[in-house]
């Protein structure tokens, strides 16, 4: 997770970023309700990422916003202006498919000039400046290419140069990773950040990797059943999610039973009593959740866990945990502690005295 | 890699080598060289009753085509012997109207064929309805391959010159005729526009999402989508398709047979003739004189066919 | 509500720069482009429905409707008591069936094995498959008339003129047969392709073989199975071939059902249609019952998209191989961290040993 960049000031003072609304958006495609109301404010110049399960409206609003899709209810709001019932092709939206979007008939540089020519920008001059957009995705050399003979990274930053080349104020990005191989992804999520903070563009990006999302966003917007259900920027999402959908969809959980307690904002966890972040549900069983990072675990003979599994992670390894009455708990434990706590052993689990997020008892 | 004989079905019942080949298969390092050749022995067994099949019911009447396009015919006056009086024959007089004829209604109706299936296609595959995509495309399955007699007799009846239709609308007095050119182009299009719909189908079902909603984005209207877009990547495939069409059209017989006799002049309708010497005795090696232009023809289209289709094929994947 | 939004004029003035010298946004509000596509695709269809039904429905208005008798189906009664109906039906369905089981039997091992074992050989494969469609149906029958004529001119005193004679045999000519296979060759080629390219057989067969399964079980229990829809399909397709098939037979001067149909047409007009809208019919019917049969398995890849998917897996398959580096970066996601592959390796097939 980079932090440094959330913690960054907010790039307003950048030009060319357009704001960018969403207001009471839903689209229904028959029965299945794909956006609920989406209310979505992306500030000029950040990079907004889009972050849910498959099927929780992100891409929907996406396309929204390029004119692909028209929302049964709502607006879509570009600098204030209402572009809802703006054809896709006066959008001004530069937007950046998930895979094979060339057009397989023209060269890279044929590709990266379509919307100049569609424009009917002169010949020269669109060669001009389509062989600059290939020089900032660092694919001059490649300039005569077919789709065909490029890989999927190369296909992708042809993409990218496509989708800048008019110019537009808000970019759009539709999982453009995610058909790639995990190294490639890895050096062109690093590029598109670059080139988006160089532009200063209003990017959404919409991703169903956590990773990719907490990694690139200036801020990520977690989205549910075509409802935000929390936006903020990537270290907040992970240290104070509002809910325990956003906690448990961004990094890793463990659901402990918790029993109420007499005084307000406590739980006993364990047979330990922990602070409470947020509010207690009014009523029924709990289950406090808890990360790997905040469990302590220690080798003990007589302890009540068992360690069931252990991945190795690097510098830290995730053992797994059975307590008594079955349920699991992951840890991460420095990989040198780790080593004293071999599968089949037995460990005492103690968790810090840090405020929990408390949500229903689910039944495993 | 576990490659062995694939040669269990082949008509003579599985042969001793693949019976080895599947043993020799698990045992590794021994084996592999023997697993190694069998299989490719095996596979090549498999292959070859095509192969056989293929030069002997094709190679045959091919080499008698091109051997009798340049020979006397057997009764004649002098003995058999070489020459190039069948196929100077051939394409002089009546027989040069009638390829002139053919290759005229082939071009037209596969250019018509051409033009009225891509909007065809392009409605089933946009359909939402999929029942009615698949009865349609099931349809011109048959309706392409089926074709001759029954079509024949189908455009008869309601256009022929006791038609339905025609006594209905009193079409002859509009100088209408099934039993002419025109009624001709009429039919051949109820069997080479399934055909283009056949051929096209898998083209536009290639055409992307993606690449409409790319070219929107980049500010093209949908006249221009489908002039700088759709168009030119399905372009082989409809220059493939023409081929296609232009190539069945002409080898047509059946349809043009039952319909209008011999009233239009078709180089098909003209080799039935000759082989079954209706005009002149002898004129058999005439027939395989015209057969061998027919085939150069045919020749010709396939080999423009093959490579747009590969072409097609790469930027449709 | 888009459609309650004011006309866009006002916005139009104060577009974006970034929408260019093009600038000017808005043309008609709502929803872009939508019914149109509609209209026309109806449009499309209602002249391609007048167009290929109005034949059929004409032909049967035909039959039916007999000069100075009224309505009356006389003329399908009349079929069964044709001269010829029976004889020319039979001997086409012979042929059919001999044609379709002969089709098959050279197609599908030789295009397994090239699949599987000879890639090599796929290029030839593919020449001989498409070399029928060079030779039209008539120059194809002028060639075998011709090759036919060799037996009594060359071989008369030969035993080879026996092998001529039987081939002529009209209660079963194979050389009506043989061009039928021969001219099937093309379209079933491409139908048992388009099934097999569908299918990734080598990992299917090697899943099998891993499995313990022999090679003729791997080809009769799984092969075979999964190219159900592709053998129905050309199984179809050859049947309407054979059954419409009349330029070889009529030239070569055998009447099977097409010939016949258009020998009758001659002395009784009527009964032809009538036949020809039976025929058609019967082909509709067995079409359905094929699709039927073909729909009853689970074998069904109908979508474009899914066969795409099933061609290129690695590709496609959106974040399935969302391969993460471990370290830090790991701590965050919850990937791959169920209890059930904590501790052992992934089973990989192919480190299995086969059984014997």
């Amino acid at each position: 997770m980079t932090a440094t960049e959330a913690e960054a000031p907010a790039p307003t003072g950048r030009t060319g970023g357009a704001t960018v609304e969403f207001r009471g958006l839903r689209r229904a495609f028959g029965t299945t309700v794909a956006l609920d109301g989406l209310d979505l404010t992306a500030h000029p110049g950040e990079l907004l990422a889009l972050l849910g399960p498959s099927g929780c409206g992100k891409t929907t609003a996406l396309r929204v916003l390029a004119g692909f899709e028209q929302p049964d209810a709502g607006d879509v709001l570009v600098d204030g202006r209402d572009i809802t019932a703006v054809s896709a092709h006066r959008r001004g939206t530069g937007m950046v498919f998930q895979s094979y979007s060339l057009f397989p008939h023209l060269t890279a540089l044929e590709n990266t000039a379509f919307g100049l020519r569609m424009r009917g920008t002169g010949r020269a001059e669109r060669q001009r400046r389509a062989a600059e957009l290939l020089d900032l995705v660092g694919l001059s050399h490649l300039a005569d290419r077919f789709p065909h003979q490029m890989s999927g990274g190369q296909q992708q930053r042809v993409a990218l140069a496509r989708a800048l080349a008019l110019r537009p104020r808000v970019l759009l990005l539709d999982e453009p990773l995610s058909a790639l191989d995990a190294k490639v992804r890895l050096s062109l999520r690093e590029e598109i950040r670059r080139l988006q903070l160089d532009l200063g563009i209003t990017t959404l990006f919409v991703t169903h990797d956590q990773e990719e999302a907490l990694s690139m966003a200036d801020r990520v917007a977690v989205l549910r059943s075509g409802r935000v259900e929390q936006v903020a920027e990537p270290g907040e999402l992970y240290a104070r999610p509002a809910t325990a959908f956003v906690a448990e969809f961004v990094g890793t959980m463990s659901r402990v039973p918790a029993e109420r307690t007499s005084s307000t904002g406590t739980v006993d966890v364990l047979g330990m009593r922990l602070p409470v972040s947020g509010e207690l549900p009014a009523a029924g069983e709990l289950d406090a959740l808890v990360r790997p990072e905040a469990v302590a675990l220690t080798a003990d003979p007589h302890g009540p866990a068992t360690v069931v599994a252990a991945a190795f992670l690097g510098a830290t390894t995730r053992l797994t945990v059975r307590l008594p009455e079955g349920t699991e708990v992951k840890a991460d434990l420095p990989t040198e502690t780790a080593a004293a706590l071999p599968i089949g052993s037995r460990a005492a689990l103690a968790l810090p005295e840090r405020p929990v997020l408390v949500d229903h008892r689910r039944v495993p | 890699m576990t490659t062995a004989p694939a040669a269990a079905p082949l008509p003579a019942g599985p042969s001793p080598e693949e019976a080895g080949g599947s043993a020799a298969a698990p045992t590794p390092p021994k084996g592999r060289a023997v697993a190694r050749r069998r299989p490719q022995a095996g596979g090549g067994l498999a292959v070859l009753p095509l192969i056989v099949f293929v030069a002997v019911v094709f190679g045959l009447p091919a080499f008698a085509i091109v051997t009798g396009a340049f020979k006397t015919a057997p009764g004649a006056p002098g003995g058999v012997h070489w020459t190039t009086a069948n196929l100077t024959a051939s394409v002089q007089g009546a027989y040069r109207t009638a390829l002139w004829g053919s290759v005229k209604l082939s071009a037209l109706t596969a250019a018509l064929g051409v033009v009225l299936g891509l909007p065809l296609a392009h409605a089933v595959v946009t359909s939402r309805f999929r029942a009615l995509r698949e009865a349609v495309l099931a349809a011109s399955g048959v309706l392409a391959n089926f074709g001759g007699v029954p079509l024949a007799f189908a455009f008869v009846a309601t256009l022929g010159n006791s038609g339905e239709l025609t006594k209905a609308l009193d079409l002859t007095q509009h100088g209408w005729s099934l039993y002419s050119f025109t009624g001709l182009t009429v039919v051949y299009l109820y069997f080479l526009v399934p055909l283009m719909v056949l051929t096209i189908t898998p083209a536009l079902e290639g055409l992307r999402v993606q690449w409409r909603e790319a070219a929107q984005n980049s500010g093209a209207t949908t006249r221009q989508y489908w002039l700088h877009v759709a168009l030119p990547i399905l372009a082989p495939s409809l220059l493939g398709g023409f081929v296609l069409l232009f190539g069945s059209a002409f080898a047509a017989y059946a349809t043009a047979a039952a319909i209008v006799g011999s009233s239009v002049p078709l180089i098909t309708l003209q080799i039935a003739n000759a082989l079954s010497g209706n005009v002149l005795a002898g004129q058999g090696n005439v027939a395989l004189a015209l057969s061998l232009d027919m085939v150069v023809i045919a020749g010709v289209v396939m080999a423009l066919y093959i490579p747009l289709q590969r072409r097609s094929a790469r930027w449709l994947r | 509500m888009a459609a309650l939004n004011p006309p866009m004029a006002d916005r139009t003035s104060g577009r974006s720069p970034s929408s260019g010298p093009a600038g000017p946004a808005v043309r008609r509000p709502g929803r872009p482009g939508r019914p149109r596509p509609r209209l026309w695709r109806g449009l499309v269809g209602l002249v391609a429905a007048v167009y290929f039904l109005g034949p059929m429905a004409f032909s049967v208005l035909f039959t039916v409707d007999v000069p100075r008798e009224g309505l009356t189906a006389s003329s399908y009664r009349g079929i069964l008591d044709a001269e010829g109906f029976w004889p020319s039906l039979r001997l086409t369905l012979e042929l059919a069936a001999a044609t379709i089981a002969v089709t098959l039997l050279l197609l599908v091992p030789a295009l397994i094995a090239v699949r599987l074992s000879v890639p090599r050989l796929r290029a030839l494969v593919e020449v001989l498959c498409s070399l029928p469609l060079v030779v039209p149906a008539v120059a194809l029958t002028a060639g075998l008339g011709s090759v036919l004529q060799w037996g009594p001119d060359d071989f008369a005193d030969t035993p080879l003129f026996q092998t001529f004679n039987s081939l002529q045999e009209p209660g079963f000519p194979v050389v009506l047969l043989l061009a039928y296979v021969l001219m099937a060759l093309p379209l079933a080629y491409r139908t048992l392709d388009a099934g097999l390219r569908a299918l990734d057989l080598a990992t299917l067969v090697e899943a099998a073989r891993n499995c313990g399964a022999s090679w003729p079980r791997t080809v009769l229990q799984v092969v075979l199975p999964n190219l159900r829809g592709a053998l129905l399909n050309t199984a179809f397709l050859t049947l309407a071939l054979v059954l419409g098939e009349y330029t070889v037979s009529s030239i070569l001067g055998y009447q099977p059902f097409a010939v016949w149909i258009v020998s009758l047409g001659g002395s009784n007009a009527q009964v032809s249609v009538a036949v020809s809208v039976l025929s058609l019919v019967l082909t509709w019917v067995l079409l359905l019952l094929l699709a039927a049969a073909g729909r009853g398995r689970a074998h069904r890849t109908p979508r474009a998209t899914s066969r795409r998917a099933a061609r290129r897996p690695s590709r496609t398959a959106p974040g399935a191989a969302s391969g993460r580096t471990p370290g830090r970066e790991d701590a965050l996601p919850g990937s791959a961290n169920s209890p059930r592959t904590g501790g052992t390796p992934p089973l990989d097939p192919d480190t299995l040993p086969e059984k014997p």
